[in-house]
């Protein structure tokens, strides 16, 4: 039927994703029947639905028909962009956690249990966590363990008490260990004062002991039941180890962000106007996504966002992605998904084949561009010539819209206070010509009372 | 007479088992040894923990209700 498995979809026997006709739909097979049935009569997907923590689905009548091991094709509702752990901040695993756990405490509610834990199953929509995988829930059996358990602590307890206790830049660890921090990893990165926290202690210390020492061995599963009253008293207590863990915030922290540029109110305001009417331009009716590189705080994310397309906020500071994502519930438009990204080394793809989690390239095109006060950053700080610059935005999406800072500018001069210049070519002259080579330059502005000039460009 | 009885025996366990292993098919993760014993011995703790809290949190919402309505 022309489809094409999506790569990350093959661990669970339950079923699978696929492409068709670039729509993604869901196998679910025969051998899952059970446990879908219970998911859909029990009110357990109604309310999860309703509370905006599950995706919802429709089912497709006529496919299942063509294959007796398919029991149903279902159709998820559509993300127009999948993000992945090592891009998110502190809160936002925070938030993937108590989702996670309050998805597990309503499905014990129902009769049943999640039987996965995968960071990698929720992702945010409208600011909020949502669980994406329809096909985690089977039927709760008392006495029986909460099976991923282990998959829990790992993915989302471990890599967070890191990042609490040790340093936030720890997340990056998601990047070599797709199943989640190994626990005798974090009990040996972990402060010693962590051992006061009964459910660090437990949880993780323990836990990783507990694991060496049992390695290669089996328990009857028979003898040593878990009754309910247990299992709800370990998710109460997953959820308040969670809900207790707080960033360690610098009084100052926030102070820097935009007091370091060197623009009057005027000039800024002035910015924020031609971004607008630039993105006026490149937007229409089909448009769905822009990425904003170099977000910072996502000042101007929420230009584009305000015009009714998601708007993914990157940004290689990681205070930066939490000032903004925490900024979300104050904000009534929720259109802003603020991410961490260093764009001299974005996230690969990674995974079994090297396609399980795809690179941020391939998870594009973005509709429109933006990348605003970051060329200098590039090609002075990272040494990349204007044309791989050039490339790389023409790979990244058919509209830029893009500051160029001349040598003249203060920040630039900052970057060659303390190296040789050995850009020649780089002024507005040699920025223009490279940029020519992929892109046509639709309107090109100065920035007032600067020496900065605004782009809009189309690719050739 | 012994030996039928053991073989019915054990045709009961294998029955039972194959029974119990559909339900089990679907585990596709493994729980791990060591994480298992953890949980229930954590959960043991925990349980009893959570029944207190749970009982201390009827017991407060009985007073407050009591009050309230005292109140009104």
């Amino acid at each position: 039927m022309g489809i094409e498995t999506v790569p990350g979809s093959f661990r669970d026997p339950s079923g699978f994703l696929f492409y068709k006709k670039n729509e993604i739909f869901r196998q679910i097979n025969l051998t899952y029947k059970e446990n879908y049935d219970e998911l859909m009569s029990s009110g357990l997907y109604d309310e999860l639905v309703e509370e905006g923590l599950l995706l919802s689905h429709e089912e497709i009548a006529d496919e299942a028909k063509k294959d007796e091991s398919i029991y149903k094709i279902i159709k998820p509702e559509h993300l127009s962009f999948i993000s992945f752990p090592y891009e998110w901040c502190f809160s936002q695993l925070k938030d993937a956690a108590l989702a996670t756990l309050e998805i597990q405490n309503k499905a014990l509610e129902h009769g049943m249990i999640l039987k996965d834990a995968s960071v990698y199953n929720i992702q945010f929509r409208d600011c909020r966590p949502v669980l994406i995988d329809t096909l985690s829930f089977e039927k709760y059996i008392e006495g029986e363990p909460w099976i991923a358990y282990k998959q829990f602590c790992q993915h989302f307890l471990a890599p967070l008490a890191l990042m609490k206790s040790v340093d936030e830049r720890l997340s990056q660890l998601f990047r070599v260990y797709i199943d989640g921090i190994p626990l005798d990893l974090a009990s040996r990165l972990l402060p010693r004062k962590s051992m006061l926290s009964f459910s660090i202690a437990t949880h993780i210390h323990l836990h990783a002991k507990s694991q060496k020492k049992y390695a290669d061995q089996s328990v009857s599963k028979k003898r040593h039941a878990m009754k309910k009253l247990a299992m709800l008293g370990l998710i109460d207590n997953l959820s308040s180890a969670v809900r207790k863990m707080k960033r360690q915030i610098k009084s100052t922290e926030w102070g820097e962000y935009y007091q370091g540029t060197n623009y009057a109110d005027h000039s800024f305001q002035n910015k924020q106007k031609l971004v607008s009417d630039f993105l006026d331009k490149a937007l229409n009716e089909r448009s769905k996504i822009v990425w904003d590189l170099g977000a910072n705080t996502g000042v101007f994310s929420k230009i584009a966002s305000e015009k009714g397309v998601l708007t993914l906020a990157f940004d290689i500071d990681i205070n930066a992605v939490e000032q903004n994502y925490s900024s979300n519930g104050t904000n009534t438009d929720c259109s802003v998904l603020p991410l961490l990204l260093d764009l001299t080394n974005p996230s690969p793809a990674i995974g079994w084949e090297n396609k399980e989690r795809e690179s941020l390239i391939e998870r594009g095109p973005a509709d429109t561009v933006m990348a605003l006060a970051l060329i200098h950053h590039l090609a002075i700080s990272n040494n990349v010539p204007l044309e791989k610059l050039a490339d790389f935005f023409a790979n990244l999406s058919d509209n830029l819209i893009i500051e160029f800072v001349p040598k003249e500018d203060s920040q630039v001069k900052r970057l060659l206070a303390t190296r040789e210049d050995i850009f020649t070519d780089y002024h507005r002259e040699g920025f223009e010509k490279a940029f020519k080579k992929r892109f046509s330059i639709i309107a090109s502005e100065p920035i007032e009372k600067t020496d900065r000039h605004l782009y809009l460009m189309t690719k050739i | 007479m012994g030996k039928t009885k053991n073989l019915l025996k054990v045709a009961t366990v294998i029955a039972i088992m194959m029974l119990l292993l559909p339900a089990q098919a679907f585990a596709y993760l493994d729980p791990g040894t060591g994480s298992y014993v953890i949980q229930l011995l954590i959960g043991a703790v925990l349980g009893g923990a959570f029944a207190i809290k749970a009982f201390w949190k009827n017991i407060r919402s009985f007073i407050s209700g009591i009050t309230k309505s005292k109140k009104g």
